[in-house]
C-alpha cells in the first residue's frame, strides 16, 4: 500500500461564532478506499466534508490532498477543488443547462477540455450511472434518483482522485435511493476513493473499507465496518446504532 | 360627431408626414436601445455591489438604486442636459456640452438602471446557495460562476419584469423631444407649427406608440414563456 493516502485531515476544527462544530478531526483516507460517516444530525459530518474541499473555511487544522495542504489563495483552493469531486443531498444540478450540459460544464470551464472530448468524457460518465439516453433532457425533467445520478456523472467527469457524498440519499423517496446506491457501490469496487456521509447503514457495513462515527465535533469511534456495527467499543455508537437499525 | 372630433381622428395630415414621423419613431428606438443597455450594464454592476460581502460596496449600491428609482425621468433629463455638464466641466476645467442624445441616452439609462439593479438583485438572491457551492466544489472561479451559473438563470427569472420595465423605458423616451431630440413626439411639434392642426396627430402618434408597444412586448414575452417553460417545467 502506497504511503501517501488520497485524504488527510488532521486536527480539524471549526466554529461558528460561539458554536464549535468540530473539534479536532484526524483521520486518512487510503487511496482506493471507501470511508463512511455517520453520526447523529448536527453532528458536523456535512460540515467535515464542505471543509475538506474548503467550501467552509475550517478554524484550524489541516487537510491534505495527496500530501499537498489544502488551503492558500483562492486560485490554488479552486485547482486543488478540481481532484475532490462532491455530490450533494439535494442534487444541486444547473437547472438552465441539459444534463450533458451538466456534465461537460466544468470539464470544458475549468479544464480546459475541448468540446467534442468533453463530450465523449460526459457520455462515459453518463454511462457509469446508467443515463446514457437521458443526455439531452433537462434536469426539471427527471426523477431524483436521476437527478442524483447526473449529478454524480457531473462529479466524475472532472476526473477527481476522490469523491465526496454529503447524505446523497437522504432526500429521494425510499423507492429511488436503490438505484443511487447501487451506482455508488460500483464506484467503489471501482476502487473510487470515497467518503460517504450516510444514514444509509446497510451501505456503509457492506461497501466500506472504514466507518467512522462523529459526535459532537470528534470521532467517537473508528473501525473495520464488522467492527463498528458488530462490536462497538463507545456507549454513544452503541445507543445510534440501535436507534438506526431498529 | 363634431367637426372638431372627426379632424382629431383623421389620419390624412399623419399619412402625408409619415416619413418625417417615422424618422422620428426611429429616434425613439434609438434612445430606447442605448438607454437600455446604459440601465442594463449599471443595474447589473449597482446589483453586484448591493450583494456583495463587503458592507461599504453594499451602501454604494443601494444609494444608486435609491437615487436613481426616485428620481422623476422628466427631471432627470432637464437636469443632465443643463446642469450635469457646467457640474463636469467645473470638475475638469474644460468647457463640456452633452448632445441632445446623450443627454437623453445617460438620464434615462441611469433611472432604469436603479430599476433594472433591484430586478437582478432579486434575481440573484433567488439563485439556491447549492448552485454556488457545486459550481465552486468543481474548481469554477468567481467569474465563470457569474458568468456560466448565476447570470442564465437570473436573465431567465427575470424576463418577465424586464420586459415590462422595457416597455416603461419605451414610454420614457416620449419625453426626450423636451431637450430637442428629434423623435416622433418632436416631429408632431414640427408639423404642428406648419400645419396648425396638432389634434389628429397626437391621435396618430399614440395610436403608433400603442402598437409599437404592444407588438413588441408581446412577441417578447411570449419568447420568455416558450424559453423558460423549458426549466421549470
Ligand atoms: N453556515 C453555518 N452557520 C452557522 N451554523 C452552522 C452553519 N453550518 C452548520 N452549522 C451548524 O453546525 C452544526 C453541524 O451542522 P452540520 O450540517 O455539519 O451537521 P450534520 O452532521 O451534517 O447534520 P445532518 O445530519 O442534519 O446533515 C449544526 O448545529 C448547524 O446548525
Ligand atoms: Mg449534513
Amino acid at each position: 500500500m502506497d504511503a501517501v493516502p488520497a485524504i488527510r485531515v488532521v486536527d480539524l476544527r471549526k466554529s461558528f461564532g460561539a458554536l464549535e462544530v468540530l473539534r479536532g478531526v484526524s483521520f486518512d483516507v487510503p487511496r482506493g478506499s471507501v470511508v463512511s460517516m455517520i453520526g447523529a444530525s448536527g453532528s458536523g459530518k456535512s460540515t467535515l466534508l464542505r471543509c475538506i474541499n474548503r467550501l467552509e473555511t475550517p478554524s484550524a487544522g489541516e487537510v491534505y490532498i495527496d500530501g499537498e495542504p489544502m488551503g492558500g489563495r483562492l486560485s490554488d483552493i479552486s485547482r486543488m477543488r478540481r481532484d475532490l469531486g462532491m455530490v450533494f443531498q439535494q442534487f444541486n444540478l444547473w437547472p438552465h443547462m441539459t444534463v450533458i450540459g451538466n456534465v461537460i460544464e466544468a470539464p470544458i470551464r475549468v479544464r480546459g477540455m475541448r468540446r467534442k472530448e468533453a463530450l465523449a468524457l460526459a457520455e462515459e460518465c453518463l454511462a457509469r450511472v446508467h443515463l446514457s439516453e437521458k443526455g439531452k433532457e433537462y434536469p426539471a425533467r427527471l426523477s431524483g434518483g436521476q437527478m442524483q445520478r447526473v449529478a454524480i456523472a457531473r462529479a466524475l467527469a472532472m476526473q477527481p482522485k476522490a469523491m465526496l457524498f454529503d447524505e446523497p440519499t437522504s432526500s429521494l423517496d425510499p423507492e429511488l435511493t436503490d438505484e443511487v446506491l447501487t451506482v455508488m457501490r460500483e464506484l467503489a469496487s471501482d476502487g473510487t476513493t470515497m467518503i460517504v456521509v450516510t444514514h444509509e447503514m446497510a451501505f456503509a457495513r457492506e461497501a466500506s473499507d472504514r466507518v467512522l462515527f462523529l459526535h459532537n465535533g470528534q470521532i467517537e469511534e473508528e473501525g473495520l465496518p464488522d467492527q463498528v456495527f458488530g462490536a462497538p467499543r463507545s456507549e454513544r455508537c452503541r445507543q445510534f446504532l440501535s436507534k438506526k437499525l431498529q | 360627431m363634431s367637426d372638431a372630433l372627426i379632424d382629431a381622428l383623421n389620419p390624412a395630415l399623419f399619412w402625408e408626414y409619415r416619413l418625417v414621423l417615422l424618422r422620428g419613431l426611429a429616434f425613439n428606438a434609438y434612445v430606447f436601445f442605448a438607454a437600455a443597455a446604459v440601465a442594463l450594464l449599471i443595474g447589473l454592476a449597482a446589483a453586484l455591489l448591493r450583494v456583495n460581502r463587503a458592507r461599504p460596496f453594499r451602501w454604494v449600491g443601494t444609494l444608486h438604486v435609491e437615487v436613481f428609482r426616485n428620481a422623476p425621468d422628466y427631471i432627470m433629463i432637464v437636469w443632465v442636459h443643463f446642469v450635469l455638464p457646467l457640474l463636469l466641466g467645473k470638475l475638469i476645467g474644460q468647457r463640456v456640452e452633452f448632445s441632445p442624445f446623450v443627454s437623453a441616452v445617460i438620464a434615462l439609462g441611469f433611472v432604469y438602471s436603479g430599476y433594472f439593479a433591484e430586478t437582478f438583485r432579486a434575481g440573484i438572491q433567488s439563485i439556491p446557495q447549492g448552485h454556488l457551492d457545486a459550481a465552486r466544489a468543481c474548481g469554477m472561479g468567481e467569474t465563470t460562476i457569474l458568468v456560466r451559473i448565476i447570470l442564465p438563470q437570473v436573465v431567465r427569472r427575470m424576463l418577465p419584469e424586464a420586459v415590462n420595465q422595457f416597455v416603461s423605458l419605451f414610454k420614457a423616451t416620449t419625453i426626450v423631444s423636451l431637450i430637442a431630440v428629434p423623435d416622433l413626439m418632436y416631429q408632431v411639434s414640427m408639423v404642428t407649427q406648419q400645419e396648425m392642426r396638432p389634434l389628429p396627430l397626437y391621435t396618430w402618434a399614440a395610436l403608433t406608440y400603442f402598437v409599437v408597444i404592444y407588438l413588441v412586448a408581446g412577441s417578447l414575452r411570449r419568447l420568455s414563456e416558450h424559453w423558460r417553460q423549458k426549466i421549470y417545467a
